[in-house]
């Protein structure tokens, strides 16, 4: 249904995002893409929608090359959820849920049956619901109508970008529940990307571990967990993660997006007002081209907002781990010294990531989990 | 002869010539209207274009800014070059200086639209033209219409000094109050002008709440969906909101007439 055909995404400067990907999503198949910060599974998700264009190889979607089919046509007809939700807010649920619908221009009546029919299914009474505003649901509602808006108009294929990475715990376990149910009865071919491996190996049938634009393993939950490939997915799958914690392990699976990043170009003073609005005591600082110029330090950038100057200047530069060097040790010890996050950078000094402590305390926290969630 | 007071002069005033100053509160209306319609066929689209060429944005809000900053009966004088007198020229300077709320805020107002809606809207499989009809406009609504309330009230206040270049409208009554030193018939051009430009402002701040995301909401709960049964894409459908913040306008500007013909009867 899905097919990736030596599939490369090379950006301007060269960075290969992915890396000849070779990959085919049988119908109806729930592929799950999983991999740390920065291995390219949102990119090679989007390009199937075409939200980012493939540079080198095709992508089947149907048995047709995506590159034939005018890209409005394309999405159309492929179900999409994001990552941070993205109802419009200026429109009720029931008209969020109609937006392909309508725009593949189906009759009033078959819209409102439609919509109604899929909010009963997500166990949201219709009259309730369908007039309600988005900012009116709780994270959980919202993100399930934002599963209803990609299947109202029965695509074949749904992609989903970490469709529950900002939900809670629970709310997180009952989405999964539900949308496993849901596909059951719908039988779509699902294209899933995640970063949570819990959630990679609940929901799928294939499982695609990514590293660095290239596939690490692929296979069905069962065989990644019995026969990990490398000690990258055996780190991934974090198989009594604290048990196997060396101070020379890698970092690799601790890199996260980093929460705020920033262009050396961009004013000190509307930083500081990014940082103040998101609540963050730091931000990254990349350049054009995505190399890491530094990490900014408030004291610093304030002084420099008074005289109106770039970010560029107020950053610090010693601060940092090499992807390929740097240990958990490192990391560990950076963090202890100063309780911000450490930028990760790859070999040519491009910003991957950060670490921060949230990243040590998940590992504690999966391992935990783990011992006490058998029954999962 | 006995000192009357100024509000029994006003009142004798009005009812003597009602007629003249409901013609030129007429005048002035239509002065203001076409203005404002003018400022929102121009700007509005500017605006959006600003959005796609943010390299621009800076000097093209720094201009409109210029115009601003140009005391307005200054900016007249200038004009009597280009238009020489009358009104054409008042309009003509009352849309530069109604330029920049409008520019400014439909720039600010689409660049806060998030990023991560505009993207989910084109997965979705919405045109570029979809994504700006449907998704940036509607959520630029409230600081669109925002910029136009004070467009709105400059442009009706400012109208009134088209009379000092020979235009019509209740600068009239004002000026010629002015030079006669009869405090009465500068009332009868201040007041009008005022009550115009506040049921004006208050019109626009009615439409924006009638277009809120919450009244409407509860309006389509009460009525079931008034959308119109056609897709999106159906050429009949591309209500532009230009479009239609104008005709609302227009309605918002013949409303106060209105109720200002039925004030100036009330008081004859």
């Amino acid at each position: 249904m899905v097919e990736f055909d030596a599939v490369s995404k090379v950006y301007e400067d060269g960075t290969r995002a992915v890396d000849a990907l070779d990959l085919s999503i049988a119908k109806g198949e729930f592929a799950v893409l999983i991999g740390p910060s920065g291995c390219g599974k949102t990119t090679s998700l989007k390009m199937i929608n075409r939200l980012e264009e493939c540079t080198e190889g095709r992508i089947l979607v149907d048995g047709k090359d995506i590159q034939d089919v005018d890209p409005v046509t394309l999405r159309r007809n492929i179900g999409y959820v994001v990552q941070d939700i993205a109802l419009m807010p200026h429109l009720s649920v029931g008209e969020n849920i109609a937006t392909v619908p309508r725009l593949l221009g189906w009759k009033k009546a078959k819209i409102a049956g439609r919509v109604d029919e899929l909010l009963a299914m997500a166990g949201l009474e219709p009259k309730k619901y369908r007039y309600r505003l988005p900012d009116q649901l709780s994270g959980g509602q919202k993100q399930r109508i934002g599963v209803l808006r990609a299947l109202a108009a029965d695509p074949d294929v749904i992609l989903m970008d970490e469709p529950f990475g900002a939900l809670d715990p629970l709310s997180r376990d009952k989405l999964q529940s539900e949308l496993l149910e849901m596909q059951k009865a719908v039988q779509k071919t699902i294209v899933f990307v995640t970063h949570d491996m819990d959630e990679a190996l609940k929901m799928a049938d294939k499982v695609i571990l990514m590293r660095r634009g290239r596939i690490e393993q692929m296979g069905s939950p069962e065989e990644i967990q019995e026969n990990p490939a490398s000690d990258f997915v055996r780190n991934f799958l974090g198989e009594d993660r604290l048990a196997q914690i060396t101070p020379d392990m890698g970092i690799e699976s601790l890199v996260q997006d980093p929460y705020l990043r920033v262009l050396a170009t961009q004013k000190a003073a509307a930083v500081l007002d990014q940082m103040e609005d998101l609540n963050l005591d730091t931000a990254q600082v990349v350049d054009d081209k995505g190399k890491w110029v530094g990490m900014v330090v408030p004291r610093r950038a304030k002084a420099l907002a008074r005289d109106g100057g770039t970010i560029a200047k107020a950053v610090r530069k010693d601060r940092r781990l090499n992807i390929e060097e740097a240990t958990i040790s490192d990391a560990a010890a950076m963090l202890a010294d100063m309780d911000l996050p450490v930028p990760v950078l790859d070999g040519r000094g491009h910003l991957l990531g950060i670490v921060d402590s949230s990243g040590i305390a998940r590992l504690a926290i999966g391992r935990l989990c783990r011992k006490g969630g058998e029954t999962r | 002869m006995t000192q009357r007071s100024l509000w029994d002069l006003f009142i004798t005033y009005v009812a003597r010539s009602y007629p003249r100053i409901l013609m030129l509160t007429w005048q002035h209306l239509y002065i203001s209207g076409i203005a404002l319609a003018i400022t929102l066929v121009i700007c509005i689209p500017l605006g959006i274009y600003l959005t796609r060429n943010e390299k621009l944005a800076p000097y093209v809000i720094g201009l409109a800014n210029v115009f601003q900053t140009i005391p307005s009966l200054a900016l007249l004088g200038f004009l009597i070059f280009v238009f020489g007198i009358g009104n054409d020229n008042a309009i003509a300077a009352l849309v530069l200086y109604a330029m920049l709320p409008v520019i400014q805020n439909t720039y600010t107002g689409l660049r806060n639209v998030p990023p991560s809606l505009i993207q989910a809207a084109r997965g979705m499989g919405m045109t570029e033209r979809q994504i700006l009809l449907k998704v940036q406009l509607p959520l630029a609504r409230p600081v669109l219409i925002a910029g136009i309330r004070v467009a709105t009230v400059w442009v009706i206040g400012t109208a009134t000094l088209a009379a000092a270049i020979g235009g019509g409208g209740l600068g009239r009554l004002i000026f010629s109050g002015l030079a006669s030193i009869r405090n009465e018939v500068i009332l009868a051009g201040a007041i009008p002008a005022t009550i115009l430009a506040l049921l004006a402002d208050q019109c626009l701040k009615m439409l924006e709440n009638y277009y809120s995301p919450e009244t409407r909401a509860k309006r389509l709960a009460r009525l079931g969906p008034l959308e119109p049964d056609k897709p999106w894409d159906s050429d009949q459908d591309e209500t532009v909101l230009a479009d239609e913040t104008e005709e609302n306008e227009e309605a918002a500007s013949e409303s106060p007439s209105d109720v200002d013909k039925t004030k100036g009867e009330d008081v004859s």
